[in-house]
């Protein structure tokens, strides 16, 4: 264990009498070690560091723009000068993917942090004040956790976007302001508003349970007993105690997003064209996929990976942050 | 036991009836007008457009105000008629096309469950009493591996693989009934996301009844471990994995969404996207309706099979 500088030193009377010199750990320090053995864990973890690096610096290390044409070079295989090749309309695959990969990590991070900020504050409010504003917000995140979530998110996407850009073309058309003439992010913000909302429930409903159940730990009526405030209580037991979690359904939510942009741009519906994502590029490459498959591979397996890297690296930091298991 | 089935009851159909508002409302205000669209495509629109436009808009009832259009569609929801399709396939009455297009999806799911049952539960079965043996390890890690592929990257792949390269079938194609060969790709990626929920359900199950007492005194008393296993191991793991599996109703019809786009297959889950895309209001809140519907069914089913499936629930 090479965090044993941190770790006091304890004796540990063993099984058959002998006493030996262990290490004491915390928490933290326990399940990184326990992290550190499942490689399959691990193996998750470079693979979603590699993915936000690339994303962060992907278009500086992209070999062209990638919106740049060029017909003359449609459908090439890879090559030293593509080193992906290039798609029908002669644009460097490679500079698309990590342009692809920017879209992604960006609704990653958007929607988990909305839905994070959301889910925590209903949470949080459910379980500490409970009640009948509990009953009501309990009822809401049931609703719609029960609705179908890609139908959810398809509706609100397709609904809400024309109303949006005909409200900013009156409001531009009365202020004259050349922020309400850009559409473009648009997209975005109707992927990451569309996915936070469907995003929050499971989240507030962890909290909740966290904070109820944390609230009746015995440690929690003795620090009570001893005259500890509301406040200290939240930030010294209840926060600590239920970061773990938090963490795993973070993790998660990190990958059902990137799943369902992917999906929904897909089907046309989420990052429109020119904005590359990863999701438009498999279904633009899907029209050429028996004469020039690689248009398909490509985005398919790159998804496959990141999202098998994700699923990896929940499991193992649910294993890892358990403080029931001690191995 | 009544009382507490009835406010259940009550939460879900307030519940619906507020989706559907919502829906409706999002439709109204969103969607853009459907009978405009069918005329921007084509090329000319002059004023005898605007009456024959206006005329289709008083023949679906889209000139009311939003409320008494939605009163109307309620109504006209409950006493079985779901309104005409706009511009998916004229003037077809929608309970029609939701009929026709519901058992194919049904089908779909159903044969994807049997097999996802049988293998899932075999395997859960198989890691538990290897429990943290490599067997366990590499059923559950494999299991894991496929879960995290989304649908719509499998079924590429497996195209690729299974058509361009090793050339074993042709493209399949639309539907052709669940025994056709066509159905075969479909089913198998659909069951393969049933599969990683039933094995790890049936595998932390029976890890819990493994250490029971009536096991061990089973076994003390020289029974054969197969009759163990079947006997009583078995049947209190199968109480939870029977519940889920309905349950798997729910993630199938969003599952098949994607399956079913990408071959074609006229099912429900294309319905929705094919609605959406040209903006048929009575379609796409057929597709609202059936989708929460089946949901809130199922969670409402399981208030009520859990307690006739395990005698613990049922004696609170």
């Amino acid at each position: 264990m090479t965090g044993a500088a941190a770790g006091a030193r304890v004796s540990r009377v063993v099984d058959d009498g002998s006493i030996t010199i262990g290490e004491q750990r915390n928490l933290w320090q326990d399940a990184a070690r326990r992290f550190r053995r499942n490689w399959l864990a691990v193996g998750g973890l470079v693979v979603v560091a590699c993915f936000l690096v690339l994303a962060t610096i992907g278009p500086r290390i992209a070999p062209y723009d990638f919106l740049e044409q060029n017909i003359m070079k449609a459908f090439q295989g890879p090559s030293a000068e593509h080193f992906l090749g290039t798609d029908d309309l002669g644009r460097d695959i490679f500079s698309r993917m990590l342009h692809g990969a920017r879209t992604a990590a960006l609704v990653a991070f958007s929607t988990t942090a909305i839905s994070l900020f959301i889910g925590a504050l209903v949470g949080a409010w459910s379980g500490i004040r409970g009640g009948l504003a509990d009953e009501f917000l309990m009822w809401i995140s049931d609703l719609i956790q029960a609705m179908p979530g890609l139908l959810l998110v398809i509706l609100i996407n397709t609904t809400l976007r024309r109303p949006i850009v005909n409200w900013f073309d009156t409001l531009y058309e009365q202020t004259r302001n050349p922020f309400f003439l850009n559409t473009l992010w648009l997209d975005y913000a109707l992927v990451f508003s569309a996915l936070a909302l469907i995003g929050w429930p499971g989240l507030a409903r962890l909290v909740r349970g966290q904070v109820l159940s944390i609230n009746e730990e015995d440690y929690v009526l003795a620090a009570r007993a001893l005259g500890a405030s509301e406040w200290h209580i939240m930030l010294r037991h209840v926060i600590p105690n239920a970061l773990g979690p938090l963490i795993v359904a973070v993790t998660a939510g990190m990958g059902g997003a990137i799943f369902l942009e992917a999906g929904l741009s897909f089907l046309g519906i989420g990052i429109q064209p020119p904005n590359a994502s990863w999701g438009s590029m498999l279904e633009e490459g899907r029209r050429y996929w028996q004469i020039f498959p690689h248009l398909m591979l490509i985005p398919a397996v790159t998804i496959g990976i990141v999202q098998v890297a994700f699923v990896f690296l929940g499991d193992g930091l649910n294993d890892a942050l358990d403080p029931r298991r001690t191995t | 036991m009544a009382t507490f089935l009835l406010i259940r009851l009550l939460r879900w159909s307030v519940g619906l009836l507020l989706i559907l508002f919502i829906a409706y409302a999002m439709m109204y205000y969103g969607a853009g007008d459907p009978i405009r669209m069918m005329f921007i495509q084509g090329e000319d629109f002059d004023s005898e457009d605007e009456v024959v436009m206006l005329a289709l808009r008083k023949k679906y009832g889209l000139d009311d105000p939003f409320l008494v259009q939605f009163g109307n569609y309620l109504n006209n929801l409950l006493q079985g008629d779901w309104g005409r399709s706009i511009r998916l396939q004229v003037d077809r009455p929608v309970l029609e096309i939701v009929q026709f297009r519901l058992p194919i999806s049904m089908q779909l799911g159903f044969a994807a469950t049997v097999i996802g049952a049988v293998a899932g539960i075999g395997l859960g079965i198989l890691s538990a009493l290897y429990h943290n043996r490599w067997q366990d390890r590499l059923t559950i890690s494999s299991v894991l591996f496929i879960n995290g592929i989304p649908s719509f990257v499998i079924v590429p792949m497996l195209l690729y693989l299974l058509v361009l390269e090793l050339k074993l079938i042709d493209v399949p194609y639309g539907w052709h009934g669940v025994f056709h060969v066509d159905a075969m790709l479909p089913i198998a990626v659909i069951s393969i996301g049933v599969l990683p929920i039933v094995v790890r359900q049936t595998r932390s199950a029976m890890l819990e009844v493994k250490s029971q007492l009536y096991v061990r005194t089973a076994r003390a008393k020289g029974m054969p471990e197969s009759r163990i296993i079947l006997r009583h191991m078995l049947r209190p793991v199968l109480t939870p994995v029977a519940t889920t599996l309905g349950l798997i109703m729910i993630s199938l019809i969003n599952g098949s969404l994607f399956v079913e786009y990408i071959l074609n297959i006229q099912g429900f889950g294309l319905l929705t996207i094919e609605g959406i895309k040209k903006v048929d209001y009575p379609i796409i809140m057929a597709v609202v309706v059936v989708g929460t519907l089946i949901i809130f069914v199922s969670n409402f089913l399981v208030d009520i099979i859990y307690p006739i499936l395990d005698p613990r629930v049922r004696a609170q």
